[in-house]
């Protein structure tokens, strides 16, 4: 099978318009014919669940929280890029295309990008229309910062809450169809299984998470929007429920997934300070605007920050990274800290933390400067660790962040299952190895808010979906017995190790050896590893419980089951591609200083996993990138 | 349960109905009622006064013939709606949470929850009670066919203050009243500020300082008001 | 290496909506200072499992860093815990010494009818949102975003009031079960701001219909959610919402 990305002909920035002009259109007055499943309430399955309700088509809406109002999108900190140029500094749809590819280290489909790219204006209007607060300068209009190290000021943000306030956009308008009847709401349902019926997507099995039952929704199309699968990790900046799982079903129902060792590693977190913790919060890339980044110049050296004298400081990014400094992009400001404490030189009581430094901006622009720009963050950062960053340094580790694999699409977002379409995080398609600030956002709300709409109705106007499918027949009968065997066997283990001890333990693994850094024995190893656990959870995993009733164990259970799978993908995907990228970083793919190699004679292409009933042998598929807009160049931040 | 077909434009006994109505209602009927008890205590005050004042000036209020049954019809109606939704609110509260919690604290500033304002209920049923007694005691108490009057300017008018003087001699009149009007300090203190962020008059500057003034009112109130049944009970011994 | 601590808890245990529940003792000695609190439940939890005698104790939380409005529990008395503008998925134990004693129960109220143990339903929320808590602008067609200037503290203003995360500790902690913060803060955001005025008038009216067809109490301005609410959102909100709902009517 060859992976056909149905890219539109023409010069790259017609390719849209192009696109556009020659998808077909479904009958106004037959859209309300049409089911739609909508799995995920974030910001890609919120906005593409009301934009095609208001066209009309009968939308059922899927979250495992319960509200939609609640998906991790809300999480996001920094802002939302867009070419708007209204600082008049140069920038432009060409230009954020670049940065986006080029960020992304030459493995994103240019085609995708662009259009991401063009979208993003649009993206801007729709919101401010919402009603979203952003930002505004004295005058009324709106404001733009300069974030993730891009020269141009292009992020929209709503102080540090700019993905809650789209997110609560895109929920405001998803609540309006549910009053006006066009989306039915799902809350606390969690997908099991996706149906296929005549090798289209036509259905899903939900577990009631209130009930316990297992409830089956037929529909023409199927949206994915589940967001991302960082917490195979265990620990992330993901929300605690943030899961595979949903992803997971369809690729062992045949969709493809896509790149899933590129794991992006977000430098600024709180770092980790024991055994029992449960996840890791994220402070906002732009504190670098203001931090410096160091540590003590001697390994091991454990007096107080603040008597350090500066000449015993090593400020290693300005040091390694002139040209960027403390602002080089999130996989070199990861990499570069965990270098520095496998090192020895890493603070803190595990000695894996770096130091973030506010006192020369303090003494710069003043404490209330500082305060104005970033109080909110201190404050946090104070209520989780205890002290103050006003008086002593921030201590900072990188933590796993966004997950820029996924399930495999078309340039319509189509998977390799016909009418199974995936937006936002979920899919692999705009962000390549790497993703920059500020860019999580625009690509969720362009899936959703605008391509979805017409690439799902090029689909269902050229014949998808058609056919009534009903719940009752055999392909929902196999489905639902499948997603209850699976609830069945993990109740009737009753082993002795817990769902979070085997969840940790797998998050060491991946973390150890497909994490920042990888190498071939330790992935091989990880392989091994994964085996064993996976092999081990299915006969000593403990699920306490019943299954008729609210049982989050039960729910963690089959998401860590699917992690088990998962993370044993990833190692084989890192350790196929022979070359570092992005955040793919292997270690015997590196320049003489220990920058990553990229392998574009070899590795430029998307690496498409098809499962099979064997997990050590699934397929690799390939779809090869060609770049016909940009030179493929070496990322250079010195 | 699917959200309720909208009514944008809801009839004007529905919308007074509704939570904003109902607590509008209360805080123009409660504000009504202490402008009447503001006055009511500066009326009781002038029993310091000069002369005749404290008669004189009950007697003027009695001259304003319709114009006091106005204002006594529109005192009368306020207070039946003020009672009946304070009533209905408490109601409408026990039922919003029928299983209260084992433990219960306020979390403090900024939030304005106060033995004032948790016992409204209480304080205003006391009032209400009391209000009845004090009518029947005072205005509908012995008056100028009772012998309780006395000649001003050739007119014999009621001798109001003889009236006043002889109940608070007694321990129990003016000690209970006493404690009832520092229960109205209680009950203003919540109220008066209350009133006015049920009006939507209240934004987030003007908010602690009607706070505070509330504070100053109840207070003022409360002391105008025992000042008289104190100073005639202890003068009297 | 941070300290270790006892603390015994008293967790409100109940198995369905309709069961009657009870507060339960649980002491556990191995907690430190550094942990959040929905970590130590996590260690109760692990520890019950093990011992599978009883179910874990099932509690709503998603993001942990205060922002998604899952987590909610009254802890001490107080929803969310005594730290102001914290959620209680941000509050660690450092706050508390050892061998305190902490009672935990669900958010209380009938329009929050509970699920299990301290999960509760509240998409009473949701509905008073789908009543009108919106600007009614269809996806496309949208004008310039600087078409439209907002005047700075309009918006910021505005963001006041949009900060808040849907968690119910105002209806949790306040005296009559009110959800007049909640409802009025989405009112004072989109009425704050020029993309709100069409439908200014009938989103409050429709809005505060469906508060109280949900079944919440009247707010008697206590001002409770203020305390408690992890956003520190203003009771201006509930005057602004009786400001537009007078307007709206009497206007």
């Amino acid at each position: 099978m060859t992976l056909e990305a149905h890219v539109p002909s023409g010069p790259l920035a017609e390719k849209w318009q192009h696109y556009l002009d020659k998808a077909k259109l479904v009958n106004p007055a037959n859209k309300r014919k049409h089911e739609i499943l909508v799995v995920g309430t974030g910001l890609a399955g919120g906005s593409a669940a009301a934009s095609l309700a208001e066209l009309g088509y009968r939308v059922k809406v899927f979250c495992i929280q319960d509200s939609p109002r609640r998906a991790h999108s809300i999480a996001a900190q920094g802002g939302i890029n867009a070419a708007k140029n209204y600082p008049n500094d140069g920038d432009t749809v060409w230009r954020l295309f670049y940065d986006t590819v080029k960020g992304g280290d030459y493995r994103a489909r240019e085609a995708n990008v662009h259009r991401l790219a063009a979208i993003s204006n649009q993206i801007i209007d729709q919101c401010v229309a919402q009603g979203v607060p952003f930002a505004r300068e004295y005058g009324g209009l709106l404001d733009n910062r300069s974030f993730g190290g891009a020269q141009v000021s292009r992020t929209f943000y709503a102080r540090g809450q700019t993905g809650q306030q789209l997110l609560l956009g895109a929920y405001q308008a998803l609540e309006r169809q549910v009053q006006a009847g066009g989306v039915e709401m799902f809350p606390r349902r969690e997908m099991l299984e996706l149906v296929v019926v005549d090798g289209a997507a036509r259905g899903i099995v939900v577990r009631n998470l209130v009930t316990g039952e297992l409830e089956r929704h037929a529909g023409d199309a199927v949206l994915l929007c589940t967001g991302g699968y960082g917490n195979v990790y265990f620990l992330s900046t993901n929300a605690k429920n943030s899961n595979v799982t949903a992803a997971w079903r369809c690729h062992r129902k045949g969709a493809f997934f896509a790149n899933p060792c590129y794991t992006q590693i977000h430098p600024t977190c709180i770092p980790v300070s024991g055994k029992y913790q449960s996840k890791l919060t994220l402070m906002s890339e732009s504190l670098r605007n203001d931090g410096r980044v160091w540590v003590p110049g001697t390994a091991g050296d454990a007096r107080a920050p603040g008597t350090i004298p500066q000449a015993e400081r090593d400020y290693y990014l300005e040091r390694r990274y002139p040209g960027f400094g403390n602002l080089v992009p999130r996989d070199v400001a990861s990499r570069a800290a965990k270098v520095i404490c496998d090192d020895g030189f890493g603070v803190g009581a595990t000695g894996q933390a770096v130091y973030l430094d506010f006192a020369d901006a303090i003494g710069r622009l003043g404490e209330s400067r500082v305060r104005e720009r970033y109080g909110n963050l201190f404050e946090m950062y104070e209520r989780i660790t205890g002290e103050n960053p006003y008086r002593a340094p921030m201590r900072i580790y990188p933590a796993v962040h966004y997950t820029m694999g996924g399930l495999w699409v078309d340039y319509r977002l189509m998977s390799s299952i016909p009418g199974l379409f995936v937006l936002g995080e979920a899919n692999f398609s705009d962000h390549g190895a790497n993703r920059l600030g500020a860019s999580a956002l625009m690509q969720g709300l362009a899936d959703g808010y605008f391509i979805i709409s017409s690439t799902l109705g090029d689909y269902i106007a050229s014949g998808g979906g058609s056919g009534e499918v009903r719940a009752s027949e055999a392909a929902f009968d196999e489905a639902a017995n499948a997603a209850e065997d699976r609830i069945r066997r993990m109740l009737h283990v009753d082993g002795s190790k817990t769902v979070t001890e085997f969840h940790r333990e797998l998050g060491q693994i991946m973390w150890d050896y497909v994490g920042m850094s990888r190498n071939r024995e330790g992935l091989l190893h990880a392989i091994d590893a994964i085996a064993d656990l996976r092999a081990d959870y299915w006969e000593n995993v403990s699920v306490p419980g019943r299954k008729d009733a609210l049982n989050k164990n039960l729910e963690f259970a089959g998401r860590v089951a699917d992690f088990l799978e998962l993370g044993e993908l990833m190692a084989r995907d890192a350790l196929h591609r022979e070359e570092s990228c992005g955040a793919h970083f292997r270690e015997e793919y590196q320049t003489p200083e220990g920058e990553a190699l990229r392998r574009d004679d070899a590795y430029a292409y998307v690496a498409a996993w098809e499962s099979t009933e064997n997990a050590a042998e699934p397929v690799l598929h390939k779809e090869a990138l060609s770049f016909e807009a940009v030179d493929l160049s070496t990322r250079s931040y010195k | 349960m699917t959200p309720r077909t909208p009514r944008d434009k809801p009839d004007i006994l529905s919308a007074l109905a509704s939570p904003v109505g109902k607590k509008a209602l209360t805080g123009v009927t409660g504000l009504a009622w202490a402008g009447f008890v503001i006055l009511h205590m500066a009326g009781n005050l002038s029993y310091f006064g000069a002369g005749e004042a404290y008669n004189e000036y009950a007697h003027k209020l009695l001259s304003l013939g319709p114009l006091l049954y106005a204002a006594e019809i529109l005192l009368v109606v306020c207070l039946l709606i003020h009672a009946v939704l304070g009533v209905n609110i408490y109601l409408g509260k026990r039922r919003a949470r029928k299983r209260g919690y084992d433990v219960y604290r306020s979390a403090g500033r900024p939030g304005m929850q106060s033995p004032s304002s948790r016992s409204m209920i209480l304080t205003g049923v006391v009032l209400l009670v009391f209000l009845v007694i004090h009518i029947k005691s005072f205005k509908f108490g012995p008056g100028i066919a009772e012998g309780y009057s006395l000649l001003a300017e050739g007119e014999q008018i009621r001798d109001l203050k003889r009236l006043v003087t002889e109940k608070f001699q007694h321990p129990l009149y003016a000690f209970g009243y006493t404690g009832v009007m520092i229960l109205l300090g209680f009950h203003l203190r919540h109220g008066a500020w209350s009133a006015l962020q049920s009006l939507g008059a209240m934004n987030r500057r003007l908010a602690p300082l009607v706070y505070g003034i509330a504070a100053a009112l109840a207070v003022g109130v409360a002391v105008g008001f025992v000042a008289l049944p104190l100073y005639i009970y202890f003068s009297a011994l | 290496m941070a300290q270790t601590m006892t603390i015994h808890f008293k967790i409100w245990r109940q198995s369905g909506p309709d069961a009657k529940g009870k507060l339960v003792d649980y002491t556990l000695d191995n907690l430190n200072e550094d942990m959040s609190f929905l970590e130590a439940l996590d260690v109760l939890n692990e520890a019950l499992i093990h011992k599978g005698e009883e179910d874990p104790v099932e509690f709503d939380n998603d993001c942990r860093e205060g922002i998604c409005g899952s987590c909610g529990l009254v802890v001490g008395g107080i929803a969310h815990g005594p730290m102001k503008a914290t959620a209680v998925c941000q509050l660690h134990m450092r706050h508390y010494k050892d061998g305190d004693t902490i009672v935990v129960e669900p958010f209380r109220a009938e329009a929050f009818p509970i699920i299990k143990d301290l999960v509760v339903d509240r998409s009473a929320f949701d509905r008073i949102i789908a009543a009108g808590g919106y600007v009614s602008v269809d996806t496309g067609g949208a004008p310039d975003a600087n078409s439209l200037p907002v005047p700075k503290n309009d918006v910021d203003e505005a963001f006041d009031f949009a900060t808040c995360i849907g968690c119910g500790a105002c209806v949790a902690s306040c005296p009559n079960a009110s959800a007049s913060l909640f409802t009025g803060a989405k009112i004072a955001h989109l009425a704050h701001l020029p993309q709100g005025q069409a439908e200014r008038k009938q989103r409050v009216v429709r809005m505060v219909d469906q508060m109280q067809a949900e079944g919440f109490g009247d707010c008697s301005n206590h001002g409770e959610c203020e305390a408690v609410c992890p956003k520190q959102i203003s009771i201006a909100a509930i005057a602004k919402m009786r400001r537009e709902y007078l307007r709206a009517v009497f206007g």
